[in-house]
């Protein structure tokens, strides 16, 4: 029979010892921060939360059980690298997690159950500056004391990442993800500049040339020959374009390739009568061309200045007098212009005509901010940044929701930058575990795709 | 007894085996259908020094996570011999390397070797875990062929089956709470590949016979024998190997054209070969920078050509530079 004398249990008696063991934990605990799972995607039938966020943190005073150190098996190393097999025992207050993080957390969306700290939910230990994953939560020990418990033992282990999307705006939380996951590229226009080219006014000079047969069965491109002109010096010289699709009686595939124009890269000058043309070698035959030639063209256009910030060839307007007007095409490597090549030479001028080169994307600004959302203009797809450099204009972007598109604009949510993209690189895996590159770099020496089983599989 | 030789083959099989399990994506979707989250499924080759995964892997040693994943692991797990794809174990054979088709090797025919594969997954939940698997099984009818250049002095491809062999699933979600769930999928393969011996490393035919003479002898039973008459054949090159430019032409050629003009013709012979682009002709004669020629010799195309084309002249010293695999035709001789 329980002593009469003592009421083993009555409210005062357990908001006093409630008190004793809040002072308790406050006084020799640690303060750690209590981090809810927000549930973005759940399946059924497979029962599981696919998709998380943690973007809230609460802090909250926490009683370390053992301070001995951590428990679990330590570091191992397994196949799957390296492991922190670390477990923590936390002990919270009832009545503090009830009266001070419930409330706060009740309201937010996509929350399971706020009543309690649960299992799933995240700590943050600022000692280690690691992040553990509650997997279970002991609401009975010590066991009902006057009747009541009074704390949850918190068992934690260190948390598994995956792509779990963290914007607590705590920084010692966040910046634990930098260079966690899966991470992808971009290098960003920054301030570009056109491009600016001069040429000379050449007499006797190829004007164009013009395909009279475009040959067949072409594998790579052919040399195009040009006789040589009167003038030492003067003979011309062009790059052959190629096209594909062509299907016919003698290519009924249309897979082949077959000659379809002739760039110049000099014009020569010089000629008093139209050159010959021949193309040489790229495994097919039959292409033939003529040529035609004029006076007051343009001679070899040289690019002057490069530019900075193509991401596509810009457009190349020639502006003179003259009885033809010349057609010039320009192309880019890295971004800036480093050719020139000539259609047609144009004929009559007498002076040498300026060219125009159509703008880079030039409006680049801003600063972006590590873990803030960014937003693709034109694909609509989004990312979290895990890195930018302002000096190189490399984006590093994780969490991507999808495919970027090149020459869109990546806008920051939250600093406003906005840079277009110029360059897409593949998937980088931050990952040191992570041998994918190297594995693809090797194979693509000793493999070969090309190779058809003509057999088929076995 | 043995001579050195190591030709990563087995190393060449991993990394071959390694590729078809790269470039694997997860991608996770909200309840909208939208993708939010694409990841690249990480790979490595599991067995390592220790010290180096400590070092790549927790440099800072406060890693802050447990561990990434999802992750995907491979191993040898055996290597047996397959007496079934038996050869003859004294066969030699010949063979070149891709890139240069003169270095010709000698090599015993290989022996076949099964090696067994574990390709672990783990992944955090199910459902990345089925993505994964989906994306690997269609391509296993049980086998995918992978064509290996194994050794690459000798040119060596070879097509490698990799057989998936057993699928086992181990997803420990029962128990008490303080064990986590554990979710790997070990999936073992059999690469049926080829171990070589020593390869020659001397060129085994560098060269090309350069002669050949046949006597013909005649003799009666009351007098000793005497060589009547020798007939020897060489081997004629028919195109340039020296890239010796002797001149250019200095008008535009025609197809039809059988006389062609060079701005100095102190250089060729008449009787002689020359090449043109992609033409062999013969000089018949010449007067003065003037040439009168033979087109297409030796079954190359006639073409055009236009004026500043080169000139290369056929000597002497292209027929020692023609390589094995090369069309050549002959010149003989009596004496």
């Amino acid at each position: 029979m329980l002593n009469p004398f003592f009421l083993q249990g009555s409210k005062g008696e357990q908001n006093l010892v409630q008190d004793l063991i809040n002072e308790q934990i406050k006084m020799y605990g640690i303060d750690v921060h209590y981090i809810p799972r927000r549930f973005v995607t759940k399946k059924t039938v497979i029962e599981e939360v696919i998709q998380s966020k943690f973007d809230s943190a609460f802090p909250i005073e926490a009683y370390l059980i053992s301070y001995d150190g951590y428990g679990g098996q330590g570091t191992l190393l397994s196949k799957f690298g390296i492991q922190d097999v670390d477990e923590l025992i936390l002990v919270v207050s009832k009545e503090r997690f009830e009266t001070y993080i419930a409330p706060l957390i009740k309201n937010l969306p996509n929350i399971e159950l706020s009543t309690r700290p649960k299992e799933g939910d995240l700590i943050y230990f600022p000692l280690g500056d690691r992040i553990f994953e509650i997997k279970y939560v002991e609401h009975e020990s010590p066991f009902y004391q006057l009747q009541k418990n009074y704390v949850y033992e918190l068992k934690c282990e260190l948390f598994r990442y995956e792509d779990e999307d963290f914007d607590t705006d705590i920084d010692q939380i966040d910046d634990n993800i930098v260079d966690q996951g899966y991470t992808k590229t971009f290098t960003m226009v920054g301030s570009g500049s056109t491009a600016t080219a001069v040429t000379s006014v050449v007499n006797g000079a190829v004007s164009y040339i013009s395909i009279t047969n475009r040959g067949r069965g072409y594998t790579s491109t052919p040399t195009v020959a040009i006789s040589s002109s009167p003038s030492p010096g003067g003979t011309a010289a062009g790059i052959a374009t190629l096209i594909t699709g062509i299907v016919d009686l003698c290519d009924p595939t249309g897979t082949g390739y077959r000659v379809q124009g002739v760039q110049l890269t000099n014009p020569g000058y010089g000629y008093t009568i139209s050159p010959k043309v021949a193309f040489y070698g790229g495994g097919g035959e039959g292409a033939e061309a003529v040529s035609y030639i004029s006076d007051g063209s343009i001679g070899i256009v040289t690019v002057t200045n490069g530019g900075s910030g193509y991401i596509t060839a810009p457009q190349v307007s020639v502006v003179g007098s003259s009885a033809t007007s010349a057609e010039v095409y320009s192309s880019i490597t890295n971004g800036i212009v480093t050719s020139v090549t000539i259609v047609n030479s144009g004929a009559g001028y007498t002076e040498s005509p300026t060219f125009i080169f159509s703008n880079p994307y030039m409006v680049g600004f801003g600063t972006y901010q590590y873990n803030e959302t960014v937003i693709g203009s034109a694909s609509s797809t989004t990312a979290k940044v895990n890195s930018w450099n302002a000096n190189t204009n490399i984006l590093e972007l994780m969490n991507i929701s999808g495919d970027f598109e090149n020459d869109e604009l990546v806008v920051g949510q939250e600093s406003q930058a906005v840079y277009k993209i110029r360059i897409i690189e593949e998937f980088d895996i931050t990952d040191p575990y992570s041998s994918n590159d190297e594995i693809e770099e090797e194979s693509d020496a000793i493999i070969d795709f090309s190779e058809v089983n003509p057999f088929g599989m076995p | 007894m043995f001579e050195y030789f190591y030709h990563e083959i087995i190393r060449k099989t991993v990394i071959a085996f390694g590729t078809l399990f790269n470039k694997i994506q997860i991608r996770k979707t909200d309840d909208s259908g939208n993708v939010v989250s694409v990841i690249e499924v990480p790979l490595a080759y599991g067995p390592t020094q220790k010290f180096l995964a400590r070092l790549e892997q927790s440099p800072d040693l406060n890693k802050p996570f447990q561990m990434n994943l999802p992750r995907m692991s491979f191993e040898i797990s055996g290597i047996n011999y397959d007496s079934r794809r038996k050869t003859t174990a004294t066969q030699t054979f010949l063979s070149h390397s891709i890139s240069d088709k003169s270095d010709i090797r000698k090599a015993y025919m290989p022996v076949p070797y099964d090696i067994d594969f574990e390709l672990s997954i783990m992944t955090k939940q199910n459902d990345d875990m089925l993505q994964v698997i989906e994306q690997i099984l269609p391509y296993f009818q049980p086998s995918y062929n992978l064509t290996v250049d194994l050794i690459e002095s000798i040119g060596e491809k070879r097509d490698i089956p990799i057989i998936l062999n057993s699928i086992n699933m181990q997803d420990d979600y029962e128990g008490d709470f303080s064990t986590r769930r554990a979710l790997i999928y070990t999936l073992r393969f059999t690469a049926k590949t080829y171990l070589f011996g020593p390869v020659s490393t001397d060129n085994a035919t560098s060269d090309i016979i350069k002669k050949v003479s046949i006597g013909f002898v005649s003799g009666e039973s009351n007098k000793s024998p005497t060589r009547e008459l020798t007939y020897t054949v060489e081997p004629q090159a028919t195109k340039n190997y020296t890239g010796t430019i002797v001149t250019n032409i200095s008008n535009d050629v025609e197809v039809s054209d059988t006389t062609i003009e060079v701005n100095s013709a102190s250089d060729i012979s008449s009787k002689s070969y020359i090449t043109i682009n992609n033409e062999t002709l013969y000089v018949k004669s010449k007067v003065s920078n003037k040439l009168t020629v033979e087109r297409g010799q030796y079954n190359t195309p006639i073409s055009l050509h236009v004026s500043g084309s080169e000139v290369k002249s056929i000597t002497a010293q292209d027929n020692l530079l023609i390589e094995p695999g090369d069309d050549f035709g002959f010149s003989d001789s009596f004496v």
